[in-house]
């Protein structure tokens, strides 16, 4: 019998399987598809705004240590120095080990601030190291380089919104035949044409003609996917000038290479990922979850597992559904969970209201073990544990924390489901 | 100040101010028409797409059906690609009254509607969706009508024939000429900032549910009854036929097939203020629960959005609710009226015979104008009939003919790029939501979720190309209009490449105004409606344009435009912007 | 094609959130523009197709392969692969089917011809100058490999004249075209293990289970065969029988997919469906119950394990892989490729060889990665054995073909029960 199942491939669920299979634990994946990691940026933001958007965060590790007397219910305060920091190395080593190193502003502990694929400064704790050199604490001008025919990228609009923030930048268009034959193309197909050297070193030399002496060139984020190490290396080699990919809309291209590198490393762990299962059902005896029943043809797929730990993703990710009486529910085990009363008092009227919307807090208490709790504050299962976009307390979004949640509740949430 | 001199003032761009236009142009009257927004941005924009058989108000308006059959004939000519031939069905439910069904028959051949009684099974084959528990069907010839390309086609036509057609440039003062006489308006141009006089013999009040107000500003009184009808959009094309509830007219008691989806309408709700409308929870419990009896289920579906359209009903004396007003058109000769000569004001009708009250509104104004030209609109079509009734497919059929997929700027609507810039060069694009009206932008599941981003980014770089290239005189936004065809607005295949006009591109805003204002616009259709699949939708779109993006920090995060104010106020009563600072 | 309720495949595109997730992983789309990908040829082009009018707006919906990868990845639930079938479905209700689908619908019928006579049918078909024929006047790709008629008669006729085991416990076999009439070996290694393990086997009146027809839109036809099968297998589950496959294909399709493509459930498809077992998951549950034989001999050898995207559209787990590695011996590496690139009758058509060429060609790598030592590959479906076979010019085999090997049953190399 398996000891651990997580449900859930996105972020969280994939580091809480790699910390319980790194320590020695036999553990699966299961998912009903993939996860948010194809959506975002595929930096590491660990906390860029609180508790509001007027509040930027420049030291994000000594603002969640202040966070408990704000919010003390809030992931981030229910884990200490210690996890947190132990979460962060360990994804900093693990990174490294799959061939994807990440790391941090050059002066410990800052945030960094790159710029988004409009042209606006977004906060991030660790870059993928094809995005640091974007950096906007450096002054070094840019080249912002998108190819004419490329719906998903606009230099214009990201040179000029640089621009006005005091940072020099000019834009340019390379042809996408370059690249591909192709007219109808996503990132990730561009990705893996820049894989082949052949393509590679023809890009690479009409990049240098572009270029000023000086300059360090942005690129939407399409440099190579299974080769991505080789050809960013490679780029910056021949056009000998300093090159940052800029993220574009989804699917994201180094969110995928993460997600297929700790993918890879599982499977070299033994741990299984499965997608494609969708559960439907689970059966428990008191407080314990003997099993959970996964959609299939012809009959449900029973899993059994000692522990089970919960990695769903919330409203984005399905792990939590509403309807339009207002009932909000947990899609899994029916947990109990915080969110506002009515309807009524979801949204705030402005899209881009600072404080965020009240219904995107809402999701699944649990205690400083990471297992979900009633309104009492018992546990409601021995052996179950959540982590991920799915807690309750905060917004992963309007905080600019979704990895951090993801990475630092997966590895405690593991950890603490790991023991005896 | 700039002066304009012209016979006939229309104000007001929505279907009825455009249909004037047009008629008196064809009549060869010089005629000036201001929208104080973008055309459509009114009620003409905002209701549920019906082209009428009359069949609604059969039995309790006959005159308003016998007037509906009339012009339903006549737009499927004159408008023809406007037009989806849906057909539609009168169901009874066994809810329904017992008699209601036979006195319907009964008065659609009176008036001479077509209509004929369908067997259940061959209604369900057709719309399996359909109440199974219904009792009796009738199939009369409704029709679907896409308000916002009749609005533009007419404007056209009405450009063709010599009219101005002049948006954004709303009326501040009707202008008087001592006590018994208006004699045009002062308008202020939105774009520049600047004041225009416009002066006219003979001006037509045409602003709908602001037509009150602006009667105000000659210290006439004219008491709109607005009564707000509230309407949802379903996800996609669960019903292909018009599907309306066999019994008198009732909230919640239609379905219109429109384009890509399906508008569960309406209530019927007295308002004070035509500008900003609120969409009760009320409101959508009722129309869901409404729509589970003509579409059982359809409460469980995912909707993309909700509005309220203001219509501008009038009856004389009248003070009770605005279900029971009556929808009659009324033309309002303030010289008969109020001793004011002028001045015509004409309210009430409905969508689907905009046409015949341009017809009767200039046929009054020539009186006065001593004009004896008839009208000839009935017979006349509007450019773009040559296409054909609209046909649902034809976009996507289009895109694949001309190997348009990497055009596509909006991938739930098929926009392509061209599509876009065309209708951004054609008139003074203030918001995303201008070229929503004009190319479908954003009007689909994602609700602008990826092409918000994609349009900005392509308008910037419109912007630069224009800077850098040699600027010619600033040409009147009428003669660029001429140039691009609008009928073929909606069509990938006749956008195959954008114009090269060197004329200057009327963009009002920059592009991430345009981002901030359109996404604030989709909101606000959103809320009342957000719960479900559309939530996790909208939580896609927040993961983009706040954690990819960052745009609410992007650089003039505080300007604003003249749209934003509009887009802010919220569209449901109930938020949570009363609990200040958030933490929970 | 309407939407006849609120269970049908086309109401899933409601689930859909334009993510691009599917897009990303989509394996034909990344080898051809011709396909503009499963989101815009599924949920987002289902929105211009849902009227009921015959006329069918756009065709390139025709380079799906149905491999349903879309499916797996896909977190919303959307059923990409169902829809894009009924859109196939309803552009051959407007323009009527091309004379070469129609055959190959028909390959039950030409099965059953060539079998009279197979190696005259061998002869005259699989020679260069007739696949050339082929190609030219019906579009069937020269060089796909369409098998050869079985030398040693159908499955069928074998099972008829051979001795059978007689027992209390009985078993249904649903054999497929592909073992009647191509690979009776498969059904022979099926029916050895089953009468090792006591049970009888059962071979029912059966037909084509349509598969071929539901792939190429030719749905009338194919609820012809559903509802036949329907009748003929119904009352064996009835009588708490269960009936097991060794095609894959043929069991999703008599479980799930013809009835969800179809529109068809009432009681009867539900009976059908849940008495409906893939063999390797059946035996699989058989070991769970602690009732399979484990008694293997030692199978030395490295043996790839292609796993077909319709075993993996079953969302089953891998119970091939579950039985499997219960053999001493034997180095079973499981793969990550997408699709064989076959796909049904897909890589078989001349307009689309070459891309189901491209689309296996990772599988191919995956294979040859293996080494020289391993001189067989294994896969669920018959389709994938026949590419990888043709792809990579290795020995193909059916997981029970490895099983009854294992049981001292069976020969894999001479493709042959043992005698005695």
């Amino acid at each position: 019998m398996t000891e651990l199942v997580v449900i859930g491939a996105g972020l969280a669920g994939l580091i809480a399987a790699t910390r319980a299979a790194q320590a020695g634990h036999q553990v699966k994946i299961i998912a009903k598809g993939l996860g948010a990691t194809h959506w975002h940026a595929g930096s590491v933001d660990l906390l860029g705004y609180f508790p509001n958007e007027t509040v930027a965060i420049q030291r994000p590790l000594d603002a969640m240590r202040d966070i408990a007397r704000v919010q003390p219910q809030h992931p981030y305060a229910l884990l200490g120095d210690a996890q947190i920091g132990d979460a962060l190395k360990n994804f900093l080593a693990l990174a490294r080990a799959i061939g994807l190193p990440y790391s941090g502003a050059n002066q410990d502990g800052d945030n960094l601030w790159l710029p988004s694929p409009v042209g606006a400064a977004r906060p991030t704790f660790l870059a993928p190291r094809a995005q640091r050199a974007g950096e906007l604490s450096r002054t070094e001008p840019m080249l912002i380089v998108g190819l004419r025919g490329m719906r998903d990228f606009y230099p214009e609009l990201i040179a000029e919104n640089l621009g006005k923030q005091g940072h020099r930048a000019r834009a340019a268009f390379l042809p996408l035949d370059l690249i591909t034959d192709r007219r109808d193309i996503t990132t990730v197909q561009l990705a893996y044409a820049l894989d082949d050297p052949a393509r590679r070193e023809k890009f690479a030399s009409e990049l240098k003609k572009l270029a000023q002496s000086g300059e360090r060139i942005g690129l939407p984020a399409i440099l190579g996917m299974d080769a991505h190490a080789d050809t960013f290396d490679e780029l910056q080699a021949q056009t000998g000038a300093e090159i940052f990919e800029i993220p574009t809309l989804p699917p994201s291209v180094p969110g995928i290479r993460l997600t297929n590198a700790l993918r890879n490393h599982l499977r070299e762990l033994g741990a299984r990922v499965d997608v494609n299962m969708d559960v439907i059902a689970f059966h428990a005896e008191g407080a314990r979850v003997l099993w959970i029943e996964s959609e299939a043809s012809g009959r449900p797929l029973k899993h059994r597992a000692e522990k089970f730990l919960l990695a769903t993703g919330g409203i984005i990710g399905g792990g939590i559904n509403t309807d339009h009486t207002g009932k909000i529910w947990e899609t899994i085990f029916g947990l109990p969970l915080v969110a506002p009363r009515e309807r009524g008092q979801w949204f705030r009227a402005r899209f881009f209201d600072p404080a965020g919307h009240p219904i995107f807090r809402a999701g699944i208490p649990v205690n400083r073990e990471f297992q979900p709790i009633d309104a009492n504050g018992a546990r409601v299962f021995a052996n179950v544990w959540a982590a991920g976009g799915t807690l309750a307390h905060c917004d992963p979004i309007l905080e600019r924390a979704l990895e951090g949640i993801a990475i630092t509740t997966g590895s405690a949430a593991a950890c603490f489901a790991g023991r005896k | 100040m700039k002066f304009i001199e012209t016979q006939i003032l229309v104000i007001g761009g929505g279907a009825t101010g455009t249909g004037i236009a047009w008629d008196a142009a064809l009549r060869g009257l010089r005629v000036v028409l201001v929208e104080k927004r973008d055309l459509t941005h009114g009620t003409t924009g905002r209701y549920h797409g019906l082209l009428h058989s009359g069949g609604r108000y059969v039995v309790k308006d006959p005159h308003s059906a016998s007037e509906c059959i009339a012009e339903n004939r006549i737009l499927r000519k004159t408008h023809a690609h406007c037009i989806e031939d849906t057909g539609g069905f009168f169901v009874a439910t066994p809810e329904d009254d017992g008699d209601y069904p036979d006195q319907f028959r009964a008065a659609c051949q009176h008036i001479g509607i077509p209509c004929e009684e369908i067997s259940i099974a061959h209604a369900r084959k057709r719309e399996p969706l359909m109440n199974p528990r219904a009792a009796r069907v009738f199939g009369v010839p409704d029709g679907a009508a896409d308000s916002f390309q009749a609005t533009h086609s007419t404007a056209q036509a009405a450009r063709q024939a010599g009219a101005r057609i002049l948006n954004y440039h709303e009326v501040t003062q009707l202008l008087r000429d001592g006590d018994q006489r208006v004699v045009g308006a002062r308008v202020r141009d939105v774009a520049r900032g600047e004041d225009i006089e416009i002066r006219a013999p003979m001006t037509i009040n045409a602003a709908g549910a602001w037509a009150g107000l602006i009667a105000q500003t000659a210290g006439l009184r004219v008491d709109v009854i607005p009564g707000k009808g509230a309407m949802l959009a379903v996800n996609h094309r669960i019903v292909n036929t018009v599907l309306n509830r066999c019994k008198m007219p009732d909230d919640g008691d239609i379905i219109v097939p429109i384009h890509t989806v399906a508008v569960l309408g309406t209530t019927d709700e007295r308002v004070a203020d035509p500008e900003h409308l609120t969409i009760e929870p009320w409101e959508i419990e009722l129309l869901l629960r409404e729509g589970d009896q003509l579409v059982p289920g359809i409460s469980r579906a995912r909707f993309v959005r909700a509005w309220a359209g203001v219509r501008p009903l009038y009856q004389e004396h009248y003070n009770g609710a605005s279900r029971d007003a009556t929808r009659d058109l009324t033309l309002l000769d303030h010289h008969a009226r109020d001793g004011v000569a002028g001045l015509l004001t004409i309210l009430g009708g409905k969508w689907t015979t905009f046409r015949l009250m341009a017809e009767i509104t200039l046929n009054k104004a020539c009186e006065y104008l001593g004009a004896q030209k008839p009208c000839i609109t009935a017979h006349t079509v509007v450019p773009g009939v040559e296409h054909g009734h609209y046909w649902l497919g034809h976009r996507l059929h289009e895109v694949e003919e001309n190997h348009l997929q990497s055009e596509l700027i909006c991938e739930c609507e098929l926009v392509t790029r061209a599509m876009l810039e065309n209708a951004a060069r054609q008139h003074p694009t203030f918001s995303l939501d201008d070229l929503r009206r004009d190319v479908r932008l954003g009007m689909g599941p994602c609700q602008g979720g990826f092409c918000t981003y994609r349009a900005a980014g392509i308008l910037q770089s419109l912007v630069v190309s224009q800077q850098s290239s040699v600027s010619s005189e600033q040409s009147s936004v009428n003669s660029a209009a001429e140039e691009w065809n609008v009928a073929e607005m909606q069509s990938p295949a006749h956008n195959l490449q954008p114009p090269t006009s060197n004329l200057p591109l009327p963009i009002s805003n920059s592009p991430n105004l345009l981002l901030r204002d359109f996404l604030q616009e989709r909101w606000k259709g959103l809320l009342p409606i957000l719960w479900g699949r559309q939530l996790k939708q909208e939580r896609l779109d927040e993961l983009i344009y706040l954690g990819l993006m960052n745009a609410p920090h992007l650089p003039d995060a505080h300007a604003t435009s003249a749209m934003s104010e509009f887009y802010a106020r919220p569209g449901i009563a109930a938020t949570a912007d009363a609990d200040a600072g958030g933490a929970q | 094609m309407h939407t006849a309720s609120w269970h049908s495949v086309g109401m899933t595109l409601d689930e859909c959130i334009k993510c691009n997730i599917c897009t990303a992983y989509c394996p034909v789309a990344a080898v051809t523009e011709k396909f503009p990908g499963p989101k815009y040829a599924g949920p987002q082009a289902q929105r211009f197709r849902e009227s009921g009018q015959l006329k069918s707006p756009d065709l390139a919906v025709d380079y799906c392969s149905a491999c349903r990868v879309c499916n797996e990845v896909c977190p919303s639930g959307v059923k990409i692969a169902e829809i894009n079938a009924r859109a196939k479905a309803q552009i051959v209700a407007a323009r009527g089917i091309p004379l070469r689908n129609w055959f190959f619908g028909r390959n039950e019928i030409l099965g059953m011809i060539g079998n009279r006579a197979p190696q005259i049918a061998n002869l005259g078909f699989h020679n260069p100058f007739s696949r050339w024929m082929a190609e030219k006047i019906l579009g069937v790709a020269r060089h796909a490999p369409i098998p050869h008629w079985s030398t040693r008669g159908s499955f069928a006729s074998w099972f008829r004249r051979t001795p059978r085991l007689k027992s209390e416990n009985k078993v249904v076999y649903f054999h497929g075209c592909s073992t009647n009439y191509y690979e009776p070996e498969v059904g022979q290694a099926a029916v050895a293990v089953l009468e090792h393990l006591g049970y009888e086997v059962i071979v029912p009146p059966q037909n084509c289970c349509g598969l071929p027809m539901l792939n190429n839109g030719e749905f009338p036809a194919a609820e012809k065969l559903y509802r036949s099968n329907l009748a003929k297998l119904v009352p064996y589950a009835d009588r708490g029988y269960p009936i097991v496959g060794t095609s894959v294909s043929c069991v999703l399709v008599l479980r799930e997919e013809a009835s969800e493509m179809l529109d068809v459930e009432n009681d009867q498809t539900h009976r059908l469906g849940r008495a409906l077992w893939d063999l390797s998951e059946w035996l699989r549950d058989l070991h769970e119950q602690g009732k399979l034989d484990t008694n293997f001999r030692e199978l030395k050898m490295i043996l790839p394990y292609h796993v077909s995207c319709q075993a993996r559209a079953h969302r089953m787990g891998r119970p091939s892989l579950d039985v499997m590695t219960l053999i001493p011996g034997l180095d079973v590496r499981e793969g990550n490729a997408k699709c064989c690139g076959l796909a049904g009758t897909y890589g078989y058509k001349s307009e689309k060889y070459e891309i189901a060429m491209k689309v296996g060609a990772d599988a191919f790598r995956f294979v040859r990665a293996q080494g020289d030592a391993a001189r067989m590959v294994t896969s669920d479906s018959e389709i994938c054995r026949w590419q990888l076979q043709h792809g990579t010019q290795k020995l193909a085999r059916a997981p029970i073909e490895i099983l009854a090997a294992a049981y001292g049953l069976y020969d894999l190399d001479q493709r042959r029960l043992k005698a005695g």
